[in-house]
């Protein structure tokens, strides 16, 4: 019998306070050495193991020493790109751990008559096949698998793994339904265990032909909205499978490098003070000893101005009360008196759609087309042309050319031009 | 076709115009005829032809004998045109006067004038409208004309459309042919249960050949093929009133449903399911009862494992969670929506058309309160074998459902209904005359034909026989949105899609490992 990790949204970097930066690393060591004393026979992460494609220098050095002892044990290290450390020109930090052969990039293919064909890479120890599709930017990875070659997968022989990182359609938790995604039909049937990554949210499913789609979640939190998953009782983790020519056990190793606290509170037919006052009182009951506590203040008060309720003053309390660290979550937080721009979301796309389609029409436009959910939808297809790179072998004339093309067709204005 | 003159008025009433048809003036069933009047003309319509003859009718039979038995063989009338001849009856459907005005005619065209056969100029006045839908060309008789017949999407949806046919006539052809013109359009989302999977094109040429259909359609099945969505609902998506009166509950379990979704709201199902204890509140034979019920509509149980399984696949704990959302969502960006209930049992199609259109129709209603309505594209609910949800004795038994409730109110929403059904008549008549569009396809019944013509936007009282003969792919539109029941071919929908496929550009994609 067999084992190997899985672990998705490391997100090594992710974290800029140093507790939380701490916190980070602790739990990225935890699941290494897990690893190791369950001797593991090679591990996967399914992409966003860096929070960046360069990350902080420290927090890589940090996680390669680690890295280094899974490598020592003799457990090979296979990871795709996500779309935080994904580099469209192979000058990632993946890549460059990918040279020095202390993690080994499973993504490897090209385009044979407009279909894609994967190379499969073979553990040489248990003889498990491992493929993979990385994750890119704003879900660009799509495109690959929407002409990838599974035909030539499905017909690969022996345990079969298939890593990548993307949402699935079926799968997102129904506050990310309009994040990117793919829908499981683009996935190769017959995979023994679709190892995936980019939700944060535990997951574990199956479809008639893909049986068992498997997402960790992140290892400790990559964004706010994990920890304030974490403070309200995610467990945190990844998965040890085990396997001889097929999966035996698929089970779930929690991760817990400290306790957290959640508390929401909702500031609705109360003025800013009233409001600061009962909150910094309740706040100051709480358990906070050696937890992370995260705060959620929502709703819309009845005078004053939001900046009144403090975050920094919350903090001082809670740390002053023993937290290890408070995280503020004041996205929900209004005030009749005004109304600020609000910026919440898992990624940039998801920010960029809600902020467009929230402030269009502040601007001011006689074009109907420029117009409500219609002057977002073209504000957004534009910015998803103007993010297209120069494919490797374009030359920069040819490049210019199709970007302003395209962007003219998106516009409507091929008359016009 | 030449301007030629066909006949003349003879005699008649307003409604029943008589015409002597001139000799070859092939005049049938359904022709659109011209009658010139000073200041404008008037279109008309025939609807039934007879034979009319100078000669007495003895001498007629006498004739006819001695032919028959040889005894004359070249016997003939004398000046035949002109003793023998065909008396159409004709109706006035619309008067169009000199400078583009329509009106419904209110009085007889002239007495004794000649009528000819209209022309593609003599409908000048069908244009094409914004957010057109396309239904066909204009037909004349059996006689295509070069005109085409587009309606306003977005006042033909909302105000809900009923395609009554009988099987064969063209329905699903109809329909493939509206969608794939309307594709593109962002001011309309439409949502489609195809119980017979006919729409996508999962064998051969379906709206997924559409140049817009990778930004502009989403399909939906249990049998995704590559690049579609499996069709996978989680349980916790589900509320009690997106049952009502899509299946029947008695009040015992009504309360018992109450009782499990105030206490574990969104695992209220699985609850039931896992037959979770709540104490004397529900008897356990209804908890039992519920838990039958609940696998019979959506096929969910228990395994040997304790864990809830879903035997069509379409119900799910673990996954599911955003279909709906994005569902809704993609409508309400003027998506396309089709969703292959072919392998589902009756009640669980209903039931999902039940959870997104309530999904919808509830934010359509936010909307309006918010005064934003304006700006949403309007979105129609296609579904088939409209009684199931829409008949009188099911609204009897059940009680409204969310689609009679569109059916009745839904205008003020902006949300619609396409209803397709075979059995007009078992359709209150209330909800048929909301249907302000009807698109009337062939139908032998003649209760069926009856319900039609009593709920149409125009008077098709002498109608029956045209519709009657109406072949495969001709129908006739009436709606409040046409200016008069306009005759149409409906084109076959290979043949209609012929000019707008193109061969894909194959790019070679750089993989980015």
């Amino acid at each position: 019998m067999f084992k190997f990790a899985h672990l998705g949204d490391c997100h090594i970097g992710a974290n800029r306070d140093p507790v939380l930066e701490k916190l980070e690393l602790a739990a990225f060591r935890k699941a290494m050495d897990l690893c190791v004393q369950e001797k593991v026979d090679f591990v996967i992460i399914a992409g966003d193991l860096f929070h960046a494609n360069l990350p902080d220098m420290y927090v890589a050095n940090e996680a390669v020493k680690k890295m280094k002892e899974v490598k020592d044990a003799d457990i090979p290290i296979y990871v795709i790109y996500g779309s935080h450390d994904y580099s469209p020109n192979g000058t990632s930090i993946i890549d460059i751990l990918d040279s020095t052969g202390l993690i080994e990039k499973i993504v490897k293919g090209e385009d044979i008559d407009g279909k894609l064909k994967l190379e499969v890479f073979t553990d040489p120890k248990t003889k498990a096949k491992l493929v993979g599709i990385s994750g890119r930017k704003a879900g660009l990875e799509k495109n690959f698998f929407e002409i990838l070659d599974r035909e030539h997968l499905e017909k690969e022989q022996g345990f079969k793994i298939f890593a990548f990182h993307s949402a699935i359609s079926e799968l997102k938790p129904d506050f990310l339904a309009q994040m990117e995604s793919i829908p499981v039909s683009l996935l190769p049937k017959g995979f023994d265990y679709y190892a995936s990554g980019h939700v944060h949210r535990r997951n574990e499913s199956g479809f008639p032909g893909h049986e068992r789609i498997v997402f960790p979640g992140a290892l400790f939190a990559g964004y706010s909205r994990d920890l304030e998953d974490n403070a309200k009782g995610e467990k945190r983790g990844f998965y040890i499978v085990s396997f001889d020519d097929k999966v035996e056990e698929v089970k779930f190793h929690e991760v817990s490098v400290c306790e957290f606290e959640y508390f929401e509170y909702d500031v609705s037919n109360k003025n800013s003070m009233q409001a600061k006052k009962d909150l910094l009182e309740k706040l100051g009951r709480i358990e906070a000893e050696d937890k992370i506590v995260v705060v959620k203040i929502r709703g819309e008060l009845s005078g004053g101005k939001t900046s009144e309720i403090s975050s920094s003053e919350i903090k001082e309390l809670l740390k002053e009360n023993g937290a290890l660290e408070a995280v503020i979550n004041r996205f929900g937080l209004t005030s009749k008196e005004y109304v600020s721009i609000k910026a919440m979301g898992e990624d940039i796309p998801t920010i960029e759609n809600r902020l467009l389609r929230e402030n269009i029409g502040a601007v001011k436009v006689s074009i109907e087309e420029l117009k409500g959910d219609k002057g977002a939808k073209l504000a957004l297809d534009l910015l998803k042309i103007l993010r297209q790179e120069q494919k490797l072998n374009e030359a920069k004339k040819d490049y210019v050319e199709r970007v302003q093309k395209h962007a003219i067709n998106t516009l409507g204005l091929e008359d016009e031009v | 076709m030449a301007l030629e003159v066909s006949g003349q008025i003879i005699a008649g009433k307003t409604g029943q115009i008589l015409v002597r048809e001139k000799a070859g003036g092939e005049i049938e069933i359904g022709d659109l005829l011209v009658a010139e009047e000073d200041g404008g003309y008037v279109v008309l319509q025939a609807y039934e032809l007879l034979y009319g003859s100078q000669v007495p009718q003895l001498v007629r039979e006498l004739l006819a004998g001695m032919k028959l038995e040889g005894m004359g063989a070249d016997l003939d009338f004398l000046e035949p045109q002109l003793r023998n001849y065909v008396i159409a009856q004709i109706k006035a459907v619309l008067w169009v006067s000199k400078d583009n005005e329509l009106k419904i005619p209110k009085t007889l065209p002239r007495f004794f004038s000649t009528i000819r056969h209209v022309s593609e100029k003599d409908l000048h006045f069908l244009t094409k409208p914004e957010n057109p839908v396309y239904l066909g060309k204009v037909r004349s008789g059996s006689k295509v004309l070069d005109v085409d017949v587009f309606v306003n999407g977005r006042d033909m949806l909302t105000h809900h459309v009923l395609v009554p046919a009988t099987t064969g006539r063209g329905k699903s052809n109809l329909v493939k042919v509206m969608l794939w013109s309307v594709l593109a359009q962002e001011g309309l989302g439409i949502l489609v249960l195809d119980p017979h999977d006919e729409y996508y094109g999962r064998h051969g040429k379906g709206l997924k050949d559409h140049s817009a259909a990778k930004q502009s359609l989403l399909y939906y099945s249990t049998n995704a093929i590559p690049g579609t969505n499996t069709l996978v609902i989680n349980l916790e998506s589900i509320r009690p009133s997106h049952f009502q009166g899509i299946v029947e509950f008695t009040d015992a379990q009504q309360d018992a449903i109450s009782m499990y979704f105030n206490r574990f709201k969104d695992k209220w199902i699985e609850s039931i399911v896992r037959g979770t204890d709540v104490g004397t509140a529900v008897a356990p034979r209804t908890l039992e009862v519920l838990k039958r019920k609940f696998d019979n509509v959506l096929g969910v149980y228990l395994d040997e494992d304790n864990n809830v399984q879903c035997r069509s696949g379409v119900f799910s704990d673990t996954a599911g969670s955003a279909t709906t959302k994005e569902i809704t969502k993609a409508l309400e960006n003027g998506k396309k929506v089709i969703i292959d209930t072919s392998r589902l049992l009756d009640e669980a199609e209903l039931l999902i058309g039940s959870i997104i259109s309530s999904g919808i129709f509830h934010r359509y209603q936010v909307y309006k309160s918010e005064g934003t309505l304006e700006e949403k594209p309007v979105i129609s609910v296609v579904i088939e074998e409209a009684p199931r949800v829409l008949g009188a004795d099911v609204l009897k038994e059940r009680g409204d459902n969310i689609y009679s409730t569109i059916a009745r109110e839904g205008r003020k929403f902006r949300v619609g209904l396409v209803a397709i059904t075979q059995l007009v008549s078992l359709i209150p008549r209330v909800i048929l005359a909301n249907m302000n569009t009807k698109i009337i396809l062939g139908n032998e019944l003649t209760t069926e034909r009856q319900a039609v013509m009593e709920s149409a936007a125009q008077d098709l009282s002498s109608d029956d026989r045209t519709i009657a003969s109406l072949d495969k792919g001709e129908a006739i539109v009436s709606s409040n949105f046409t200016k008069f029941a306009v005759p149409i071919q409906i084109p076959l929908f290979e043949k209609y899609i012929e000019d707008s496929l193109q061969p894909k550009e194959k790019n070679k994609t750089v993989f980015v490992g």
